[in-house]
């Protein structure tokens, strides 16, 4: 399961949009995986590690 | 018979000189018939002989979806100045450069397919989007002008998709990354 779908299982209600400015998911091809760059969602909160294991 | 007229500057105490190359063969240079400025490779704006590569993927690259993921250019076509390495272009003359990224990606079901320019590692210029409408597979493409201070500023690629197991697709048709100085910074 990429981060993606982890995020978009905890908050469904997530939508492209989102993805697209006020959340960002990033992969720099460097071999460290994608990783959450920004995470500025007026009401959602960010996920925990925890939540993302 | 027209002719040249050597005029010395009306003020100031410098020698302009008109150095011969070394040559055992004659050569002629041929004035345009206007007025102007000569123009040399210190002018200030001009780009003479500035960094410009090509480069393109070779092998198709798996990327996750709803991910901003850095498109890999593993092919040079050409790169004038060496200032293109891993993907990364950070080129050593400081100016104004035009940047060109295109991409193709195929994913199941995908409404949405973006090539962004980075700079810095953070997005720059957004492509246009197919948005809202079902496709297994597009191509995007992306311009933009970018400046560059000639040390620490670098581009790159990133591809973004909404799709199912989205795949890069690779050849120097379909998923490459383009820069060229068009203006010094000076």
């Amino acid at each position: 399961m990429t981060l993606y779908d982890k995020i978009k299982a905890l908050y469904p209600e997530l939508t492209d949009s989102d993805f697209l400015s006020t959340i960002r998911l990033q992969n720099d091809s460097d071999g460290k995986g994608d990783y959450i760059a920004a995470w500025d969602h007026p009401t959602l909160t960010r996920p925990t590690e925890e939540q993302l294991a | 018979m027209s002719s040249i007229a050597m005029q010395g500057g009306a003020t100031g105490s410098g020698t302009v000189t008109l150095l011969a190359p070394v040559t055992n063969t004659n050569r002629t240079i041929n004035l345009p018939d206007s007025n102007g400025t000569v123009l040399t490779t210190a002018t200030a704006g001009v780009p003479v002989n500035g960094p410009a590569f090509s480069a393109y993927n070779n092998a198709t690259q798996s990327i996750s979806s709803g991910t901003f993921v850095k498109i890999l250019f593993q092919t040079e076509e050409f790169d004038t100045n060496s200032n293109f390495a891993s993907s990364t272009f950070t080129p050593t003359v400081a100016g104004y450069y035009q940047v060109t990224g295109c991409a193709s990606i195929a994913a199941a079901g995908a409404t949405l397919f973006i090539t962004s320019i980075y700079k810095n590692g953070a997005e720059y210029k957004r492509g246009n989007d197919f948005r809202g409408v079902t496709l297994s597979q597009a191509q995007q493409f992306n311009t933009a002008l970018v400046y560059c201070n000639g040390s620490t500023d670098y581009i790159d690629i990133y591809g973004y998709n909404s799709g199912v197991t989205p795949v890069v697709g690779s050849g120097s048709a379909v998923t490459y990354f383009q820069a060229a100085l068009v203006r010094s910074a000076t």
